[in-house]
């Protein structure tokens, strides 16, 4: 181009950056129904209050309010599950990462996809009824996949949230846009990958971005309207706490506190761009009205030196009023993280042995730390925690510019994954990564809703990476049971009332063990990573196990984009 | 500093004089017509007149915006594009955004990596999780670029800048660099500029 041209080229671009504002943002949604024949209908609060007795259905992301994925279906049991074979395999538009939890609702199954995509599914055929594909803002920071993990209905609408960071009320029967709102500004970091949670009035949600600066919370929307109700700021604004030096399990983590202290004077309290998200479903009490919800890491995750004190309620259980948002208690389990070791996995209530030995309303957690906390659900303090279910090393040295390594490594232990339940039992499942990993830190100031992790962690190159699915009792902390996995595992897992656990990996293999002893009896290769949560329900008297395999984004498991589910012959 | 780098710079030069004599209103301007003095440095046909410049053509809407917004907020320091996007207002960066993002990506004609160089960039990859937020293949989303097929050059540069915070509009990316061995880092470069 000779210079003429060039300065041509500079008038004309002139003209253009002169005209102003050039196109205005144009919200389209796109739903189609293809064939429209099975019939959709709605949910009552009843049911969904009652979905923990509901056979036929899987009506909320973890099964019921007190995530339990503990189903009573028993069609399927330890006799015949080895003649599990494919019902059907739905292929969805997109080929990335797929955490879904399927929810059934009376034969119509909702799932969702990366990207924020929902379709409505026949569930005895797999036949498609219809598809929303979100028009995505130009604006999305987020961390760990483009990942979606479900959507929860009540009546007539369908809450979805997405990677935009907007919660989106759809219609069932015709995945119309019914309302749509603004959660948080992308710009700023918040995404969200949850599915809502949804009782009476209220959806329920809270946001990612621990990993940009933002300030996390934890909120309730209309609706009917989708008109903001109140907000739980998971960081409040006096967050330095006791300044604790031990962990939830009494372990040193080398936290200097005077020099903590002397920071804390000098740039004050760090509580506006803190971070603590809220990645999972709360637990509903419905007895008391009250939330149980984890918080996960401080931002930046491995550099404390901005941000003085226990950085509250970063990696902690908190338990809120469900009418009001307003504060109950909270149990901090590692204050001023530096290792992103934070809590992610949804919290269950189930009735636990308390610290005298008498039953109790408890609320549990599995920790990326390894552990399997058990909290007394009154005050949420900690009642025990279980024994390690990955190796733990070198805990708690703190990172430095070189990288220290320590076990676990960054994602756990028990990553977002929801465990489940067998009350009958008194087990917990869960299901656990280790990957040996260096925690590197450096520092840098806040910067605008970018990538804020404070250093890195790495994988250690040649050290072997594992996985395992843990049978933990949750009334004595011991391990009963422990299947070792080639890969490290993420996704989910269900048990069902016909003694079976059911869980994937991300080499593609979809199993089912015997819920007391571990011992595997089917499986299938699925030719994607398994990481999704598996689901069941029932369809004209017969019971499917529903999962996803679509591979995973943050361990790197090969893509798909499959939901596929099984019945008996 | 090559014939065409200096010939960008002159184009901008001369887009520069000519906005501060232009005061009128031009809104008879078409998307093209307004993105016209792009090409004068990321090329008429997506391919940049230089190799340390980056491929705009079928790059994410989100990480274009954002780093339009950054030269302007300052974050992002460079002196040839921060007196272009000084008069840019959001809604502006955002069409911009849009009409690049919408255009092939060009290919620059780049070879792919031995095989050994391959397996030493995904072992790095594995081992920080660049596909994490760049995500499988590459390709990017949202405000996170795509890398693949990105000239290698522009690359070397990139990383070489956010080592030094010489490029200080994102800390997390300097942090990963710095945790990453400069071999690794030459090895991802190679491999991604070949894909």
């Amino acid at each position: 181009m000779d210079k003429r041209s060039i300065l041509a080229v500079a008038l004309a671009g002139v003209a253009g950056i002169l005209i102003g504002p050039v196109f205005a943002q144009e919200v389209k949604q796109e739903a189609k129904s293809i064939s429209g024949k099975a019939k959709i209908s709605s949910v009552s609060q009843d049911q969904l209050n009652k979905a923990d007795t509901n056979a036929n259905n899987f009506l909320l992301t973890n099964g019921n309010y007190a995530q339990t994925r503990f189903h009573p279906a028993r069609q399927i049991g330890r006799n015949n599950v080895k003649n599990l074979h494919v019902a059907w395999i739905f292929q969805t538009e997109v080929k990335e990462s797929l955490e879904t939890s399927p929810i059934v609702i009376n034969g119509i199954m909702y799932v969702t996809t990366s990207f924020s995509h929902v379709y409505a599914l026949d569930a005895k055929t797999g036949a498609e009824i219809w598809h929303y594909k979100h028009k995505m803002g130009p604006v999305t920071t987020y961390c760990c996949g483009p990942n979606n993990r479900g959507v929860q209905v009540l009546g007539d609408l369908v809450y979805l949230a997405t990677l935009d960071a907007k919660l989106v009320a759809l219609n069932a029967k015709t995945g119309d846009v019914v309302w749509q709102s603004d959660i948080a500004d992308p710009e700023l970091g918040y995404s969200e990958t949850m599915a809502p949670t949804v009782i009476k009035d209220k959806v329920l949600i809270g946001t990612n971005g621990g990993e940009y600066g933002i300030r996390g919370f934890l909120k309730a929307y209309d609706a009917k309207t989708g008109k903001l109700l109140w907000t739980f700021n998971t960081v409040p604004e006096s967050s330095v706490g006791v300044w604790a030096t031990k962990d939830a399990t009494g372990r040193d983590m080398h936290r200097d506190i005077q020099v903590e202290k002397d920071q804390l004077a000098k740039t004050g309290d760090p509580y506006q761009k803190l971070g603590g998200g809220v990645w999972q479903n709360p637990a509903i009490d419905l007895a008391t009205n009250r939330l149980y919800f984890v918080v996960g890491n401080p931002s930046p995750d491995l550099d404390g030196s901005n941000r003085p004190g226990d950085n509250l309620y970063t990696d902690s259980l908190v338990s809120i009023d469900l009418e009001t948002g307003k504060y109950v208690c909270h149990l901090q389990y590692i204050a001023h993280d530096v290792w992103d070791l934070d809590a992610v996995s949804p919290p269950v209530l189930v009735d636990v042995k308390g610290k005298d030995g008498k039953i109790i309303p408890g609320v549990i957690h599995a920790g990326k730390t390894g552990h399997i906390y058990v909290h007394d659900r009154k005050d949420c303090s900690l009642i025990r925690f279980s024994q390690a279910m990955v190796p733990q090393e070198n805990m708690w040295v703190l990172p430095t510019k070189e990288g220290a390594r320590m076990l676990p490594g960054a994602n756990g232990g028990v990553e977002w994954s929801p465990i489940a339940t067998d009350p009958g039992q008194g087990l917990a499942y869960a299901i656990n990564l280790h990957q040996p990993m260096t925690y590197h830190v450096e520092n840098s100031p806040y910067p605008n809703g970018k990538l804020w992790l404070g250093g890195a962690f790495k994988v250690i190159p040649g050290e072997a990476q594992a996985g395992n699915i843990t049978a933990v009792d949750y009334n004595t902390g011991k391990i009963k049971w422990q299947v070792k996995t080639p890969q490290p595992m993420i996704g989910g897992i269900l048990a069902t009332a016909g003694g079976l656990v059911f869980t994937g990996e991300g080499n593609g293999k979809f199993a089912a063990y015997d819920s007391s002893s571990g011992k595997e009896l089917w499986n299938f290769r699925a030719g994607a990573g398994v990481n999704a949560p598996p689901s069941t329900y029932m369809v004209d008297g017969k019971q499917y196990v529903v999962v996803g395999a679509g591979g995973n984004t943050q361990v790197d498991f090969r893509r798909g984009n499959n939901i596929i589910a099984f019945s008996l012959n | 500093m090559s014939g065409k780098l200096s010939a960008c710079i002159f184009g901008i030069v001369g887009f520069l004089i000519v906005l501060t004599i232009t005061a009128t209103s031009l809104s008879a301007q078409s998307i093209e017509e307004k993105t016209q003095v792009c090409a004068g440095c990321h090329g008429q046909n997506g391919k940049p007149v230089d190799k340390t410049i980056p491929v705009i053509w079928g790059q994410q809407q989100g990480y274009l915006y954002i780093q339009l917004r950054d030269f302007k907020r300052g974050d992002r320091k460079n002196d040839s594009m921060q007196p272009i996007v000084s008069s840019m207002e959001r809604a502006d960066m955002l069409a911009i955004a849009e009409y690049f993002s919408k255009k092939p990506w060009p290919d620059l004609g780049q070879p792919r990596a031995p095989k050994e160089v391959a397996n030493r960039a995904l072992r790095a990859n594995a081992s920080v999780g660049c596909t994490g937020c760049h995500l499988d293949q590459f390709q990017g989303d949202g405000t996170v670029p795509r890398l693949a097929g990105m000239s290698r050059d522009y690359m070397t540069k990139t990383i070489s800048d956010f080592r030094s915070r010489a490029r200080g509009n994102n800390p997390g990316m300097s942090d990963l660099m710095l945790a990453t061995a400069p071999d690794d880092l030459a090895a991802l470069t190679e491999y991604l500029a070949g894909l």
